[in-house]
């Protein structure tokens, strides 16, 4: 898995970066999307986090790659460490190199513009990867999404031809391609039809125990397949945070908040 | 009973609302066509008399009534090369300044793009007077074609900043994020990623200013000046296709026919001009999204 010439500083051997927040709120300006948020994220499981729409799951994501960054008045405070690494959030951290190590694929297919070899080519050569490697990592990598015999002859042509799901698996591959410790999916398979999301869903099911996943899904179904672990948000005082979390099997079969029963048994929220 | 009446007469008169505003704008839309035909008509039939091989290359003569508008084909190029040369990377410059490295509402932005669109409502004739005292005289250009494009370059800056700017304002929302959570550098995500998603609209832009440099006579008058001589360099004066135009109509007595001969030259460049523009955009919109 590891691509030797990536130079990587800190890192835990591969699969092996946990996540670990600990009192983590966001604010929109002065709105608390998130609050009081601690979970720890167990290295090369698969974490599903599932609640209604709007109670800070994206946000909880995007704080963790420091996507929050991007987005004017939003403040993020707390701690978060990856393996045994230092603090991630707050000042004075290398965000780029974090993001390096912690992917992100977006609810919908996000591919650049242009040609599927590009969509490689920039970010790698952004992490310092010799042009001659690049060949083989693209190839590494479409197949480990299934879609190297789909694409292998059109490498060159634009990725926005792509069906959705290539999209998305693409994306995914881009994602593996800088070879990251931590990879966050925000409802991967929520702009795809059932048999693409299915073929999604398999592909990221296959990362369990390579990679570290957090996923947000709506789709408890699918949580209740491809997670070893689950966490339930939900809006108290009216921001969000994490109500129940704990190994799928048991947060499924036996709930303890009364709201993240409702929940999982398709009752509201 | 009573609302399936009502909602029966608000659907006629919606429907004659319908037909009324449909009426309306096409008629609005034939007159406009037909204005646009009339002004080609009326160039064709006095100018096309006069076009041959001969009025691109020669030299005018008995000013202007003979002859052709060779030197001021040359000095028109010359001009638009000077204007383009700091009109890009200015504009372009300006708007992604605007749109990546300011935020929005902020002071700075909002005088930025107030002091643009300010300087866009100013007429062209004050752009002439500046040129003329600034880049002729302050800065010792003299009458050139130099002064004349970089006058064009202050005039057209307006056009490319806004054309830019609604270009990267309307890419995709999800460009930025995708490449930030691939761990790229602002300027990697704003040349290898914006740039060429935004490069359709730029060009576009470019061919509107290009088109509102090429119809300029007021800012070119005092600037790069009237001479019909052939230019040897940017340092010369050269006289614009635009303002021979001006000159042919307002000046000498029966040039109108070699007016609109001029004027024929002028709108088949702009015409030229807007068909490769279009043709690459078009390219490179079909190399980003289909092919
Ligand atoms: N950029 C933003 N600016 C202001 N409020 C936001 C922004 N993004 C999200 N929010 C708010 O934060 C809350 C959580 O949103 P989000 O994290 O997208 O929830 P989820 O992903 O669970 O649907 C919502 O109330 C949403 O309106
Ligand atoms: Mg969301």
């Amino acid at each position: 898995m590891a691509i030797s010439s990536v130079p990587k500083t800190n890192a835990p051997p591969p699969g092996t970066a946990g996540i670990s927040v600990r009192d983590l709120s966001v604010h929109y300006g002065n709105f608390e999307a998130l609050k009081d948020v601690n979970l720890s994220i167990e290295a090369g499981l698969v974490t599903a986090l599932v609640g209604p729409s709007g109670c800070g799951k994206s946000s909880f994501l995007h704080s963790l790659n420091r996507l929050t960054d991007l987005v004017p008045g939003c403040k993020v405070k707390g701690s978060v460490r990856f393996g045994n690494g230092g603090e991630s959030c707050g000042p004075g951290v290398d965000v780029l190199a974090l993001r390096r190590r912690v992917g992100m694929v977006f609810q919908k297919p996000n591919p650049f513009p242009q040609s599927i070899r590009r969509n490689f080519e920039i970010p790698l050569r952004e992490h310092g990867v010799r042009r001659k490697e690049i060949s083989e990592v693209i190839e590494k990598c479409l197949r480990d999404v299934g879609l190297w015999d789909e694409v292998s002859d059109r490498l060159d042509r634009s990725a926005m031809a792509l069906s959705g799901g290539q999209q998305q698996r693409l994306c995914i591959a881009r994602a593996l391609a800088l070879d990251p410790d931590v990879i966050l999916f925000d409802e991967p398979c929520s702009a795809l039809d059932p048999m693409a999301s299915a073929v999604v869903e398999e592909h990221i099911a296959a990362l369990r125990g390579r990679i570290t996943v957090a996923i947000v899904t709506h789709n408890l179904a699918q949580a209740r397949r491809i997670s070893d672990r689950v966490a339930v948000f939900w809006i108290r005082n009216g921001s969000g945070t994490i109500i129940e979390h704990g190994p799928t099997k048991e947060v499924f079969s036996n709930p303890v908040d009364p709201s993240s029963r409702c929940y999982l048994e398709g009752g509201c929220g | 009973m009573t609302s399936l009446i009502s909602s029966r007469f608000t659907t006629r008169r919606s429907r004659v609302q319908d037909w009324l505003f449909g009426g309306i704008g096409a008629i609005a839309s034939l007159v406009t066509l037909g204005a646009l035909g009339w002004i080609l008509a009326d160039l064709v039939k006095m100018g096309l008399p006069h076009l041959s091989v001969e009025f691109f290359t020669a030299d005018m003569k008995s000013a202007g009534r003979e002859g052709g508008i060779g030197p001021m084909i040359v000095s028109t190029f010359l001009i638009l090369v000077c204007f383009l040369f700091p009109a890009i990377p200015l504009g372009v410059g300006c708007a992604f300044w605007l749109s990546e490295y300011v935020q929005g509402g902020s002071r700075i932005a909002r005088a930025v793009t107030g002091g643009v669109d300010l300087l866009a409502s100013v007429p062209s004739i004050v752009f002439g007077l500046f040129g003329m005292s600034f880049f002729c005289q302050v800065l010792g250009l003299g009458f050139s074609i130099l002064s004349g494009g970089l006058t064009l370059t202050c005039m057209v800056l307006p056009i490319l900043v806004r054309t830019t700017l609604s270009a990267m304002t309307s890419l995709p929302p999800d460009l930025r994020p995708a490449a930030g959570a691939l761990g790229l550098t602002r300027a990697t995500t704003l040349w290898q990623i914006l740039l060429p998603a935004a490069l359709p609209g730029i060009m576009i832009g470019i061919t509107l200013g290009v088109g509102r440099a090429l119809a300029e006579t007021a800012a070119l008058l005092f600037t790069s000046g009237y001479s019909t001589r052939w230019p040897e360099s940017i340092h010369d004066s050269g006289r614009a296709i635009s303002v021979h135009i001006y000159d042919l109509a307002m000046n000498i007595p029966n040039g109108g026919g070699k007016a609109s001969a001029s004027a024929l030259v002028l709108l088949l460049m702009i015409l030229a001009i807007n068909l490769v523009a279009s043709l690459l955009a078009d390219r490179c919109l079909k190399s980003q999204y289909i092919s």
